[in-house]
């Protein structure tokens, strides 16, 4: 015959469990006393405070063997990324031209980020280079920083400059300018000492009729090699990125159009299966008009 | 049942044979079947009612009576039309099987226990979390619906495992209903027959039947037509079914078939017993109760403290599902039930066979062994064990072998009294064993005669060609009204042409018949001193228990009968008295020789070893005695009493150590007097219990909170080998029905091989005990990652694939391992642990698990993880509070430290190589983990770093099995790793050795000051 269990009465749970928690016979706590309370309070804080230290310790040999100007490693980086600006949620961008403030958050995107291009400023802090070729600044032994950048002048971006633009870059007229910027890698010799530049296409068939033309700023969507190499945060302190500015001239309206640019260098590849931004960007344009 | 109408029909099983058929061609005996359903039970009693003695009534009726209560005719029989009427109201002669859990529910049975219902939620949450992703957004990514099937795959994969693994084990009862066709039911030329259905005698001729199945008592049992006993077990007009018949003839009626014969209760009441809870399984729901209390509570909080966060519930559900899968040891319950049936494999090499894996364990912490007598703890054969001639009681061997006979051979008494032995015996071996050592040899007839018949082949040799040498011209065989046994035979000798009558027998009926008495070979006559001495030796004898035959001869003056004289038994034309009394030779069924030593060791390891037997209380006591059951020094009751000579009443309870209690005293006792019995005494022995008896001591024993092993052997031990909490039945001699309710059979039916038993269970309870605390370790470091993801905001540190990657991957073979890990101390030197404060997994083990090695472990592996972004360009300050931008998928210029700029894919497969790294991490240090958990309480050097090879064979799985991961499938996206750079393998050594350093030294100081404060909060 099974024995039957003894159930505890609801009572009776209560009742152990306020033992538990105060036992006043042997003025145990949770199960302990005092003393022993104390003593697991001083164990775990000196033991913790020993793991704390060692961690601190590991951690900070760890960092020791990092470089503050340039990180030990960057194989994940060998093709640099394309993006777009005005930077939007999903890569699309999209103008409502009747309705002011469908496009005058990028507007106001635009103007912020275009802000350290301005001649002034480049004037004031960078350098005029010699284009064409790489503007390299060895340390040749002893640490040479800051380094110096070479200017990149709003007013090369024309049309797409938005100096005393009314259209704001196009927005209001239908006609946006998109600028595509190639990501920053520190030492990274882009287009191996050949002239590179930026393409825009429309994905497929019908995109690319829908599209339309455009024009890029600087003409033909030129990078130039002055621009590199990037030699990091920290040395190359007022490095300015070099853009290209793509207005879309007469895209059809009301439909979305599949627009991807990429960067045609010779030592940059576009066409990684899997990172889709390798070298390009796509993004969608869509202009409704009513 | 007055209102039954009691009919006859045929005994045939079949119920399509007629009653004239049953009259069987050689016409020995006829059967005829009766039906009486006076045991049917009402269903809500029926187990109420079986734990009563065994109520049959019909042994104390009359033949007349008998015939009116079934309404039959001894002669004529049942009709067929009624024979077939009953049938259909009672159904066949057949056990009812005992009902199965169908496969189905098992199998699902195992896809819900344990961690699988967590891991279903986790995989519901998965499917429901797309669902919504998708509701949202039709493009949104699969990974979740992966991690859904992952998780589905993993409980699917676990579940089929361990029903397969349950499957393989277990058929219990099975072969009640195999053991049910018998149609043959006549007794032809003296081979055994099993009795069909439970019948009443009516007429026998010399009928012996062999009981042991059903009571346990080994020699075979005389049966006749009076009522001998209130007892129907006793009594000798009942045969049993499924009993054997060994010789003889009878006729018998039919009183009970099926079900309601004997052992059909016996069988219904084993398959009546519930079987409770394995105290392994006990052990292992309070793990998963702890595990999974752990992993719902922290999954809650950190869902709630998310969504405070101001993440997305959609999130939050994923993390839900990460801080589960994290929590949650999925190759822990297989890790398990494999290192459960390694040891069952190992327990069967040394004929141990489990049936039950659980039951691997639940011998390791049995703290009361229930021994059966015959045939666990004795040879189950007749053995003659001393001779009394000469005026001196002599030691025979009763070892297995007999090889060992040292007695005095040399005395002309012995040189009489051997060829008695020879001669007076009717047993023969079987022909063709010529290659089979004696003792294993088939003997046809007795018991006792046996015994005599091997052991004069030992000493003599071959007794044959004795016997042939000196024929046989007429014989009395024995009968249990004389109660002797007498030949003649013509001697050996060429000159001397006398013939030689020989006699055995009843000491007391043997010595009344003779007048001299042998004494170094020399007749004298029997004077009053000599008759006092055989008294004396003779109670002495039988107060060991044993069964005492008397043996006699005289040579027959050759002048009154000559060589052609012709011998009439029946007329008896020849002296039976005046003989010469030769000696008396003593038989027992004698203990095993291996078992005293496994009683002691049994002792030592705390293990109290209770004796439960059917057979008489004097033999019962002296086989306990002779095995130290009752050790040498202690005294019963009814001991003390007669060495003070006081009547038993006065004696002292507290004074006896020992107690012989029989079935008769047991039924009159309370449980609480039970209880009281069992744990007043340390020694105790039950005899003459019956199968109902033994099911009451094993629940007394349980109510002490004891954990309870029975041995068996018959089918009446299977209602209290499935009450046990492990049952074990003896493989060669065990009935069908006792292997079946047993959780383990004894290959060798050897009780020492229970003491092996008890060592691997006791072993492989400490050993998992490493397992679960190495696998729980590294829950804290697959755990926190998501804490931190959450609370800090970094790249998520590792992901889930990964984590199954770990815990069922390069986790499992490192903790089967620990199975092969030996005992750190004299495991048998202890006391069995307590089934309700020794748990398996205790607060220590949890906390030094979680809060010190684990929490060692995560620091570890997080030192890896912020190496690799690092030295990729995110230093740590970087990385915190990044989770949003680095996960959203349209940032393809995440600036690093150095002001890099990263896209969305190289980020992920950054993440893939802190994934990797952390992995990477936790198993380098889990490599230490497994190091320190080889033992509890002594120094890594004491136990010896390579003493255990699996071990090492462990880590180097780990190891390979990291590596083809890494380097191996890299490339599959799909599992999230990536080639990680060789350097990053060991940057977690030294928190590997930090460690090793620290479980050191908590061992010594365990070690140092035993009992003190450290002892009871790090000793697990």
């Amino acid at each position: 015959m099974v024995i039957q269990k003894e159930k505890k009465s609801c009572g009776q749970v209560v009742e152990e469990w306020k033992e538990f928690v105060w036992n006043p016979r042997t003025h145990q706590f949770m199960g302990r006393t005092g003393t022993s309370w104390a003593f697991i309070l001083l164990f775990y804080l000196v033991f913790y405070g020993f793991l704390t230290a060692m961690f601190t310790l590991t951690m900070w040999v760890m960092l020791q063997t990092v470089s503050d100007h340039t990180p030990k490693y960057q194989d994940r980086l060998a093709t640099p990324g394309l993006m777009i600006r005005p930077k939007t949620e999903n890569l699309d961008v999209i103008v409502n031209v009747s309705d002011t403030e469908s496009w005058d958050q990028h507007v106001q995107k635009l103007n912020k980020f275009l802000e350290p291009y301005n001649d002034s400023i480049q004037a004031q802090k960078n350098d005029v280079c010699r284009p064409g070729r790489y503007y390299e600044q060895p340390d040749n032994g002893v640490l040479n920083y800051p380094k110096r950048a070479c200017q990149f002048n709003r007013t090369q971006l024309g049309d797409c400059s938005g100096i005393g633009d009314p259209t704001h870059y196009g927005y209001s007229t239908g006609q946006p300018c998109v600028f595509i910027k190639m990501n920053r890698v520190i030492n990274f010799y882009a287009g191996a000492n050949q002239s590179m530049n930026v393409t825009c296409v429309g994905k497929r068939d019908e995109d690319a009729e829908n599209l339309g033309s455009f024009v890029m700023f600087p003409a033909n969507g030129n990078i130039d090699l002055m621009y590199f190499p990037y030699y990091g945060k920290k040395f190359h302190v007022n490095y300015t990125q070099p853009l290209v500015a793509v207005k879309f001239l007469n895209v059809t309206p009301n439909v979305e159009v599949n627009v991807e640019c990429r960067i045609n260098a010779a030592n940059i590849a576009t066409d990684d299966e899997r990172d889709k931004f390798a070298g390009r960007v796509a993004f969608k344009l869509r202009i409704n008009k009513t | 049942m007055a209102q039954k109408t009691p009919e006859i029909y045929s005994v045939e099983l079949s119920g399509t044979e007629d009653v004239g058929k049953t009259d069987t061609g050689d016409g020995k005996e006829k059967y005829r079947g009766l039906k009486d359903k006076r045991l049917e039970l009402k269903k809500n009693h029926q187990k109420e009612e079986l734990k009563k003695e065994v109520d049959l009534e019909d042994h104390k009726l009359s033949i007349k009576e008998l015939e009116r209560k079934y309404g039959t005719n001894i002669v004529t029989g049942l009709s067929s039309t009624q024979a077939a009427e009953l049938l259909a109201r009672n159904g066949p002669n057949a056990l009812t099987p005992p009902k199965e859990t169908p496969e189905i529910v098992k199998f699902l049975k195992q896809m819900v226990g344990g961690f699988s219902i967590l891991l279903w939620i986790g995989a519901i949450l998965c499917w429901i979390a797309y669902g919504i992703q998708y509701f949202n957004d039709k493009s949104s990514s699969l990974d979740s619906v992966y991690l859904g099937c992952v998780l589905a795959l993993v409980v699917i994969l676990t579940g089929i495992f361990a029903y397969y693994q349950e499957a393989k084990s277990t058929n219990i009862m099975a072969s009640f209903s195999k053991m049910i066709p018998q149609q043959a039911l006549v007794i032809r030329d003296s081979e055994k027959k099993t009795i069909p259905a439970d019948i009443r005698l009516l007429s026998t001729q010399g009928c012996k039947v062999d009981n042991s199945s059903l009571t346990g008592e080994s020699e075979p049992q005389s049966r006749s037509c009076e009522f001998t006993h209130d007892n129907p077990l006793e009594t000798k007009n009942i045969g049993f079914y499924s009993t054997t018949c060994l010789e003889g003839t009878a006729t018998g009626m039919v009183i009970n078939t099926g079900d309601r014969t004997i052992i059909g209760q016996i069988a219904s009441l084993a398959s009546g017993v519930g079987h409770e809870k394995t105290p392994i399984a006990i052990e292992i729901e309070h793990f998963v109760h702890i595990v999974a209390g752990v992993a719902v509570s922290i999954g809650i909080l950190f869902f709630i403290i998310a969504v405070s966060m101001k993440y997305y519930v959609l999130d939050s559900i994923i993390f839900l599902i990460g801080i589960i899968v994290a929590n949650v040891p999925e190759g822990l319950l297989a890790t398990v039930t494999v290192t459960l049936s390694l040891t069952a494999k190992r327990m069967a090499k040394k004929n141990c066979l489990v049936k039950n894996l659980e039951a691997v364990e639940t011998l390791g912490s049995t703290s009361i062994i229930c021994s059966d007598k015959t045939g666990t703890l004795t040879q189950n054969r007749m053995t003659v064990a001393h001779l009394w001639f000469d005026n001196q009681i002599f030691v025979a061997d009763t070892s297995e072998d007999h090889s060992n006979q040292v007695f005095d051979q040399s005395s002309g008494t012995w040189a009489s009294l051997s060829k008695i032995i020879t001669l007076c015996n009717r047993a023969e071996f079987r022909p063709g064993q010529e290659s089979v050592p004696i003792m294993k040899k088939v003997v046809v007839g007795d018991a006792s005669e046996t015994a005599l018949l091997k052991f004069s082949e030992v000493i003599l040799g071959d007794v044959m060609e004795i016997r042939k040498r000196n024929r046989k011209v007429a014989e009395i065989p024995f009968n249990s009204t004389n109660k002797f046994q007498l030949s003649i035979h013509e001697t050996d000798d060429p000159s001397d042409k006398r013939f030689l009558m020989v006699m055995k027998g009843a000491p007391e009926r043997v010595l009344e018949k003779c007048s001299t008495i042998m004494v170094n070979g020399q007749e004298q006559p029997l004077d009053d001193s000599t008759a006092e001495a055989f008294h004396t030796a003779y109670m002495e004898l039988g107060g060991l228990g044993e069964r005492v035959l008397g043996f006699c001869h005289l040579y027959l003056p050759a002048d009154k009968f000559p060589e052609t004289y012709s011998f009439d038994v029946d007329t008896v034309n020849f002296p039976t008295s005046n003989l010469c009394f030769v000696g008396l030779l003593s038989m027992i069924d004698p203990p095993r020789s291996t078992v005293p030593d496994a009683v002691t060791k049994c002792r030592s390891a705390g293990i109290k070893v209770i004796m439960v037997t059917g057979d008489h209380p004097i033999t019962a006591k002296a086989i306990a005695k002779s095995v130290g059951i009752i050790s040498a020094n202690s005294e019963t009751v009814e001991d003390i009493a007669k060495r003070l000579n006081i009547p038993v009443e006065q004696v002292s309870k507290r004074d006896a150590k020992a107690a012989v209690v029989t079935g008769m005293e047991l039924k009159d006792m309370s449980p609480e007097q039970l209880d009281e019995l069992l744990t007043d005494y340390s020694e105790i022995v039950f005899a003459r219990t019956s199968p109902q008896q033994k099911l009451i001591i094993v629940e007394g024993c349980q109510r002490q909170d004891a954990v309870v092993a029975v041995t068996g052997d018959g089918v009446n031990d299977s209602p209290a080998l499935k009450k046990a909490d492990i049952g074990i039945a003896m493989g060669i001699a065990g009935s069908d029905a006792a292997k079946n309710a047993a959780d383990m059979v004894l290959l060798d039916d050897n009780f020492a091989s229970i003491v092996t038993g008890v060592e691997e269970g006791r072993l492989i309870f400490d050993n998992l005990k490493k397992t679960i605390a190495y696998t729980l370790t590294k829950n804290i470091a697959e755990l926190c990652p998501f804490l931190i993801y959450i609370i800090a905001g970094l790249p998520l540190p590792i992901g889930t694939i990964t984590i199954l990657f770990i815990d069922l991957g390069t986790d499992i073979i490192p903790s089967i391992a620990l199975a092969y890990e030996k005992a750190e101390s004299d495991i048998m030197n202890r006391k069995p642990r307590h089934k309700k404060k020794d748990r398996l997994v205790n607060a220590p083990l949890a906390i030094y698990s979680y809060l010190h090695i684990g929490l060692m472990q995560a620091l570890g592996a997080f030192v890896v993880y912020f190496t690799v972004y690092a030295q990729e360009g995110f230093r740590p300050s970087a990385l915190i509070n990044l989770r949003v931008e680095w996960e959203k998928d349209s940032v393809n210029d995440l600036e690093d430290s150095y002001g890099q700029e990263w896209t969305q894919y190289q980020r992920k497969y950054l993440e893939w190589t802190g994934y990797t790294a952390f992995f990477v991490g936790i198993m380098i240090q889990q490599i230490a983990d497994l190091i320190i958990r080889k033992t509890r309480r002594n120094s890594i050097f004491q136990q010896g770093l390579f003493r255990n090879k699996v071990i090492w064979v462990g880590i180097a799985s780990q190891i390979i099995i990291a590596l083809i991961l890494s380097y191996g499938l890299g490339s599959v996206s799909a599992l999230n790793f990536t080639m990680l750079r060789p350097q990053y393998w060991f940057v977690a050594v030294p928190h590997a050795i930090l460690i090793w350093v620290y479980d050191e030294v908590r061992k010594l100081f365990i070690r140092l000051y035993p009992g003190s404060w450290w002892d009871k909060n790090m000793y697990y």
